[in-house]
């Protein structure tokens, strides 16, 4: 489970004293295995996703998952917590999916050949064996994002993150993310400007200027945040 | 996108004895090529470390072209070297320096494309774990390396995009143009792989 309480994240603008903080989640649980989260850009979202795993570590109060704070463990959060980013290439880190699977897996696996049999049949789930050692800027965008996916998943995370994961992405692609990540185990919070990928889950966060303005129904947070940015879009 | 794959994959995939064969016998072969060009200079014996090099590298079955594509590379340089020390000794000292840079630039040559990156850092990782008492975490530095591998390829398709798009501005080859904003995007994407590194927990202090 992962707990905000009274989470305050401030800028750090360098001499001036920022108007309001980035992001202020005075209280929030988050129990359901799929969670989706949208609003502007510039709203909060990314920063909202990247307290869950430490990756920022709130100014004031703190974040914790299964009892872990991100702040004092953070490398047990991050075993726990997966992250996919936007820009598989960033993520990916080695020159080939099957070499940037072992990466994940060297710290299972300490003998070479058991390594890259459990990469081998990890890529071979996500349908990318054929091209395991394929130069990773030769792959589709779709195809690194999944090979991306793959990576994270190799050291089995309980939870997993998204950051606008099909925002790069063609249709085609997106829907063969969609069905890929409905076939998973792991609790999943997703934050997307796709208002159908948003649809994939139980509950949604609409994040508007650092704040929490809904949280509920998938379908009437979609139409929350219609609305909002329509009367946004009006007044500006 | 940014598409300079050919410099990462140094290896071929192949089974030839030379890809069948241990990775500290190749490194063996490695150094005693170098040793061999530092112990014997003059051209003719240089000619025949060289000779032997190629040899090993057409008898593992490695393409031909691959002995072209570093001379393709590297020919100004080599030139300046013969050059140079045509003007300060002769001739034939000149050729024996350039013969002994190509047997070295080819044995090294063969290590790479014979060798997969992650067999090279599990290598790495096994010569440096005697230094773990000093303090030394041999798989960030396997890590390291493996980052450097990945990241010159990704700095030289910035260079790229950078150069081209000065030109589409009309810019040319002003070397402001190109210098500022590939220092910039060197820094974001090293702030990029940061979190993409800390999001995967890799580089942390070993905890098992």
């Amino acid at each position: 489970m992962i707990r905000f309480r009274s989470v305050r994240v401030l800028g750090d603008r360098a001499g001036e004293t920022p108007a309001a903080p980035i992001l202020s989640v005075p209280e929030l649980e988050l129990t359901e295995d799929r969670i989706s989260v949208i609003g502007a850009n510039g709203s909060g979202k990314s920063t909202l996703l990247k307290l869950i795993n430490g990756l920022v570590v709130p100014d004031e109060g703190a974040v914790d998952v299964d009892g872990l704070g991100t702040a004092s463990d953070g490398a047990a959060v991050r075993r726990r917590v997966a992250f996919v980013f936007t820009d598989p290439l960033s993520q990916l880190v080695m020159p080939t999916p099957l070499e940037d699977a072992e990466l994940s897996l060297r710290r299972k696996y300490r003998k070479r050949t058991e390594r890259r049999a459990a990469a081998l049949s990890l890529l071979e789930d996500f349908g990318l064996a054929h091209l395991a050692d394929q130069s990773i800027y030769q792959l589709s965008g779709g195809e690194r994002q999944l090979a991306a996916l793959a990576s994270v998943l190799a050291v089995d995370p309980a939870v997993l993150v998204l950051d606008e994961p099909s925002t790069l992405l063609d249709l085609r692609n997106t829907m063969l993310l969609r069905r890929r990540l409905a076939a998973l185990p792991q609790q999943l919070v997703t934050a997307t400007h796709d208002l159908e990928l948003a649809q994939d889950s139980v509950r949604t966060l609409v994040v508007d200027q650092g704040r929490i303005v809904y949280d509920g129904e998938p379908a009437a947070a979609v139409s929350f945040y219609r609305e909002l940015s329509a009367h946004v879009a009006g007044s500006g | 996108m940014r598409g300079h794959a050919h410099l990462v994959s140094a290896y071929v995939p192949g089974s030839s004895w030379l890809h069948r064969a241990p990775l500290a016998l190749k490194f063996g072969l490695l150094v005693a090529a170098g040793v061999a060009v530092l112990a014997l200079p003059g051209p003719r014996p240089r000619a025949v470390v060289l000779a032997a090099v190629v040899m090993v590298h057409l008898a593992a079955g490695l393409p031909a072209r691959r002995l072209v594509a570093p001379l393709r590379s590297m020919w100004l340089f080599l030139l300046v070297v013969l050059g140079y020390r045509w003007w300060v000794d002769s001739l034939p000292a000149a050729l024996g320096v350039a013969a002994g840079l190509l047997a070295c630039i080819y044995a090294a040559n063969l290590l790479t494309s014979t060798t997969e990156v992650q067999r090279l850092l599990d290598g790495l990782v096994a010569a440096v774990t005697p230094l773990r008492r000093f303090g030394a975490d041999p798989e960030r530095f396997a890590l390291t390396i493996g980052l450097m591998l990945r990241s010159i390829p990704f700095l030289l398709g910035s260079l790229h995009d950078v150069r081209d798009a000065a030109r589409a501005r009309g810019l040319g080859t002003s070397p402001r143009a190109i210098v500022q904003p590939v220092l910039i995007g060197a820094v974001a994407y090293a702030r990029q792989t940061g979190d993409a590194l800390a999001a995967r927990g890799l580089g942390e202090k070993a905890m098992d």
